[in-house]
């Protein structure tokens, strides 16, 4: 039986071959222009959500279709969120129609953006006394870009888009990252509304990990209550802090 | 247009006692009577004027009274007039009796009257709640439930707020 040489890089992942620490947030020159060449081609092909939650959602047809066309912005609509980039809240949201919006956020693969259109997901709007509508969308999950109108008519909509494209494109429409690094704010605060139970089937801390967002702020008190629902498809263990290299290990 | 009351209607309205009815306009009547007679009307008017549909129930909470105004919306295709039957009921119980047996449709306003007002149906098939399934805190509906207080509880403003602080 031959022995077989392997050549030992490094025991820690976290370490390049030269046994030096990565740091993360360096980027090394060739992938910054890959990065900037991924940006440029993704600000000009978004597909977004066919989700649509208040009134805003009548200004959406002009928009996508032949008076407005936003598809010469390469933004077209798409039936599922696993294959969407942007979600667009559309007006009001009730509290009931939150859960289903942040469901079908955590399902949206990164990057994700979010865009809050019209002055309901900004501070309530009309409906601001309302008990069943949500005030303030950031509370609940990053939103990366507000339209401001009662309702947002189709050129404001193409201008906000306009936007969008171009933080996309300078490699700024990045809050879908904060959802990752303060998971447990926004969990509280979807908490806050829905009680102790609430929990989503998506494992978000081990997205998180996978993503390389996670945090100090990512787990805390919050996500401490999501452990009663763990299962074997939801498999985080959910710490009470961040596991070093040696711990993670056993 | 002021035409004579139908004579199959003035026929019904003179079986039910302390009924006392108004022309609101053409083809509008508003019926007013006392609560335990509104199902005796209701199957008078389906059995012999064909008042076949009920549009709607709609509440009212007065806040200067202790009751609750129930209001019966009926249509008929043969006599094409609309009657509103209005019955107050008393807040506390707070209990009615259904008509589900007489119209089916009265089910579902009946469950909506149940969640935003509180008012229980006896008799109606299912009162459980139907829109506000999430919902834990007392009737929406009520003239004693404050939403703007609700919400300055709830929910936190931007940096701006709505409200106008004097």
């Amino acid at each position: 039986m031959k022995n077989s040489t392997t050549i030992s890089i490094s025991s820690d992942p976290n370490t390049d071959i030269a046994c030096r620490t990565i740091d993360k947030k360096e980027r090394s020159l060739l992938r910054k222009v890959i990065d900037r060449i991924a940006d440029r081609c993704r600000s000009r092909s978004l597909f977004i959500l066919h989700y649509c939650t208040g009134c805003g959602a009548i200004e959406l047809p002009p928009t996508i279709t032949s008076r407005f066309d936003s598809e010469r912005l390469g933004i077209q609509p798409m039936v599922t969120p696993r294959q969407a980039d942007i979600l667009l809240i559309t007006g009001y949201l009730s509290v009931k129609t939150l859960k289903r919006v942040i469901l079908s956020y955590e399902q949206m693969q990164g990057p994700k953006y979010v865009i809050g259109m019209g002055s309901c997901t900004i501070n309530g709007g009309m409906y601001w006394n309302s008990y069943a509508t949500i005030k303030r969308l950031q509370e609940y999950m990053p939103v990366d870009l507000y339209i401001a109108g009662c309702m947002p008519r189709p050129e404001a909509i193409q201008e906000g888009f306009l936007q969008l494209m171009d933080k996309i494109d300078k490699g700024q429409a990045n809050a879908w990252e904060t959802y990752y690094q303060n998971y447990d704010a926004y969990l509280g605060n979807q908490q806050a509304l829905f009680g102790p139970n609430w929990h989503t089937p998506t494992d978000v801390i081990a997205e998180a990990q996978h993503y390389n967002f996670l945090t100090e702020k990512s787990i805390g008190q919050h996500t401490a209550l999501l452990a009663k629902f763990a299962s074997e498809y939801v498999t985080q263990p959910i710490p009470n802090k961040v596991l070093s290299q040696e711990e993670a290990v056993e | 247009m002021s035409e004579q009351l139908p004579s199959v209607l003035e026929s019904v309205f003179r079986e039910i006692p302390n009924l006392a009815f108004e022309e609101k306009g053409a083809r509008r009547l508003r019926v007013k009577l006392r609560a335990d007679t509104l199902p005796a009307l209701l199957e008078l008017l389906k059995g012999r004027a064909g008042y076949l549909h009920l549009s709607a129930i709609s509440c009212v909470d007065w806040p200067t009274l202790n009751e609750f105004e129930l209001v019966y919306h009926l249509w008929s295709y043969e006599i094409k007039t609309l009657i509103s039957a209005h019955i107050y009921i008393p807040k506390v119980p707070g209990r009615y009796v259904s008509v589900y047996d007489i119209y089916t449709p009265a089910a579902f306003f009946e469950r909506d009257i149940h969640e935003m007002f509180g008012v229980y149906f006896d008799g109606s098939p299912d009162m459980e709640p139907f829109i506000l399934t999430e919902w834990e805190g007392p009737p929406p509906m009520l003239k004693s439930f404050s939403t703007v207080d609700y919400v300055e509880k709830t929910f936190k403003w931007q940096d701006y707020s709505p409200l106008v602080n004097d």
